[in-house]
């Protein structure tokens, strides 16, 4: 167990990002399109939690948040909704030729936006991957263009002097990793549970915080860099997958059948053998 | 003409909706079973500033616009009616009525404890002999010294059985048969302030609705809110208010029939399809879905002429008729979509349809809001 270790004060930063409110989504089944209309747009999940994380670390060693975004104007409702939640700086990273980019772009300009925070920070926090897009990749690339050590999909975090202490599951392990800052994590759930927002936070985050908003010119990025020019990815179609049925029809003695049922889990690595005896 | 909600409001809308389908919803069959108030979701609730959302910060409160405190008990009211009542009377006929009537001593000393959730807030009006007749209440406060002695009984006090603050209405008689209406603030500590067993009610299980009595209860000069004789204009500003609160939670209830006959209707299967696909039960969805929308624009219509200070008794008076009528009748349809199932406990509709009757007599009955809007018309 790792006991507690007063330090300085922490400058966070929390990349976060606007995301349809993929549950209700719903498909045109005939036209085979995304029914966009009615669906609220929020903030990403697992960014929330990330966000947690940070208000947990400021509030227990004192510092500050600034919460980040690259997106179109109508994403400064996420960072407000950051601010209303405990954030004490936005900032809102928006240009016409930011769009269409793919996640290679849209860590760049990120990264560079993140160097130009005075100060910089001492951790960036991201969540491990978006509900819509899924692909995990925003928080390892603005570590690799920053070249600060990162550590993903983390469930524990505690401070150790200068540096952290990190817990995470991967491929069925609990890793432990000490990582010296500045660092980057991208965070899961199981890392901490999301405050619910405080009405009273909202007159500060609506009307009396100001966003800073930067541009293509603020950052000193090339067109070439950024948006559609500056993606290595090209999304030619976007479609639901075919529907595949997959299945096998069992019968017979019920507890024949449950024994049968959890070695097929066992098989599957959804329960491990000592639950499935159990 | 812009009907959106402006980016605050959905924020608010989204983040009440979360919370009371993330917290309130797996307490409220517990609550229905046992009708006991969820104190701990009320100290969530205080947290979040839900107990304060018209009052002003300085006072403790969320300083919300009309249209975002409509959306919070239309967004809890959808999961649990007897809880969006709580809030609705707590907020717009209890905690209101002191910021704008009262002076900077009962906000300091009865706002606060109200905006921050610490003490729940109460409406006295009705009695037994003065129901939609308001004005012939018996409750006396007579002025004895330095204090106002209070006596008479207060029957149907939502919030009553967990209220630490009740605005009492009373008559102070004066000379010959005169007498002058009052509105009196009484903590429920004060001594003569008896409190009768939670009534048992067809719905709304869990908000302790009780009688309050009150024999020579005693209350400083200090507790009288406004001036001598205003307690009638305060009783009708107040219900004024209070209305849009009901209207609200009545559209969070016909939102919820709505949603869960919607569910219902895709899933059950008769005659080897979905029912949604029979002209009967398509009937009953778009006359819900119709009303719904309805209801819905004369809400926050009535909500945003409230916010931008112009007269809106009529607006709110149609907004509270036409929301709570739909509440029962969307109830209705949405019991008989569900068929034998809906008559059971397993499936909400049965709780919608009991809170539903309640929206339509409680805070002026729809008979009252039709002479209030047709006086209203015929002074046109």
């Amino acid at each position: 167990m790792y006991e507690p270790v007063p330090i300085k004060a922490m400058d966070i930063v929390v990349c976060i990002k606007q995301v349809p409110d993929v549950p209700s989504i719903r498909m045109d089944r005939q036209r085979m399109t995304i029914i966009r209309e009615g669906v609220e747009s929020i903030i990403n999940p697992l960014d929330c939690v990330a966000l947690e994380a940070a208000f947990g670390l400021r509030d227990k060693e004192g510092g500050r948040v600034v919460v980040i975004t690259m997106g179109p104007p109508q994403s400064e409702q996420a960072l407000r909704e950051g601010l209303a939640l405990g954030a004490d700086q936005a900032i809102l990273l928006s240009d016409p030729l930011f769009a269409g980019a793919d996640t290679l772009a849209t860590s760049h300009v990120l990264a560079r936006a993140i160097s130009k925070i005075d100060p910089l920070p001492d951790l960036i926090l991201c969540g491990m991957h978006t509900i819509d897009s899924d692909t995990g990749h925003v928080g390892p690339q603005i570590a690799e263009e920053l070249d600060l050590p990162q550590v993903c999909g983390v469930n524990e975090i505690h401070m150790d002097g200068d540096s952290l202490v990190v817990k995470r599951l991967s491929d069925g392990f609990l890793e432990t990793a000490r990582v010296t800052m500045p660092a980057l994590l991208t965070v899961t759930h199981a890392l901490c549970i999301v405050r619910d927002l405080p009405l009273a936070s909202l007159e500060r985050a609506f009307s009396k915080s100001e966003i800073m908003r930067w541009g293509l010119e603020d950052l000193g990025l090339n067109a070439d860099e950024v948006g559609l020019m500056g993606s290595a990815n090209r999304v030619s179609r976007l479609h639901p997958p075919t529907p595949k049925r997959q299945g096998e029809l069992v019968d017979g003695d019920p507890q024949a059948l449950l024994d049968r049922l959890l070695r097929k889990l066992e098989a599957l690595s959804i329960l491990d053998e000592q639950d499935g005896n159990e | 003409m812009n009907l959106e909600p402006t980016m605050k409001q959905s924020v608010i809308r989204r983040s009440v909706r979360k919370f009371a389908e993330d917290k309130l919803a797996p307490v409220t069959a517990e609550m229905e079973r046992t009708g006991k108030f969820p104190w701990e979701i009320a100290r969530q609730m205080s947290r979040l500033q839900y107990f304060g959302l018209e009052i002003p910060s300085e006072y403790g409160g969320a300083g919300l616009d009309s249209v975002s405190c409509a959306m919070v008990i239309e967004e809890i009211s959808r999961v649990n009616a007897a809880v969006g009542l709580c809030l609705s009377v707590h907020n717009s006929v209890s905690a209101y009525p002191i910021y704008r009537f009262g002076n900077e001593c009962h906000k300091e000393r009865f706002l606060y404890p109200l905006a921050s959730g610490e003490k729940i807030g109460t409406f006295c009006l009705t009695e037994p002999n003065a129901g939609s007749d308001a004005s012939s209440l018996e409750t006396t406060g007579v002025r004895d010294g330095d204090e106002f002695v209070l006596n008479g009984n207060k029957i149907f006090v939502t919030n009553g059985g967990i209220s630490g603050i009740n605005l009492v209405f009373a008559v102070t008689p004066g000379a010959g048969n005169s007498k002058r209406f009052n509105v009196f603030v009484a903590e429920s500590e004060r001594d003569g302030l008896e409190k009768g067993p939670p009534e048992e009610l067809m719905g709304m299980r869990g908000n302790p609705i009780c009688p309050i009595s009150f024999h020579d209860c005693r209350v400083p000069l200090d507790n009288l809110l406004g001036e001598e004789g205003e307690g009638l204009k305060i009783a009708l500003s107040t219900l004024s208010g209070g209305r849009l609160g009901i209207a609200a939670q009545s559209l969070g209830i016909a939102q919820a029939s709505l949603d869960t006959s919607l569910k219902y209707a895709k899933e059950r299967h008769q005659f080897g399809r979905p029912i949604c696909e029979f002209g009967a039960i398509q009937a009953f969805l778009a006359d819900m879905g119709t009303r719904v929308e309805a209801a819905r624009l004369l809400v926050y219509r009535a909500s945003f002429l409230k916010d931008q200070c112009v007269d809106h008794v009529k607006e709110s008076a149609m907004a509270k008729l036409f929301a709570s009528e739909l509440a029962v009748d969307a109830a209705r349809m949405g019991l008989q979509i569900h068929g034998g199932y809906g008559y059971t406990k397993a499936y909400p509709i049965e709780r919608f349809y009991r809170d539903a009757k309640v929206c339509e007599i409680y805070e002026g009955t729809s008979e009252i809001q039709r002479m209030i809007i047709s006086r209203s018309l015929m002074r046109q």
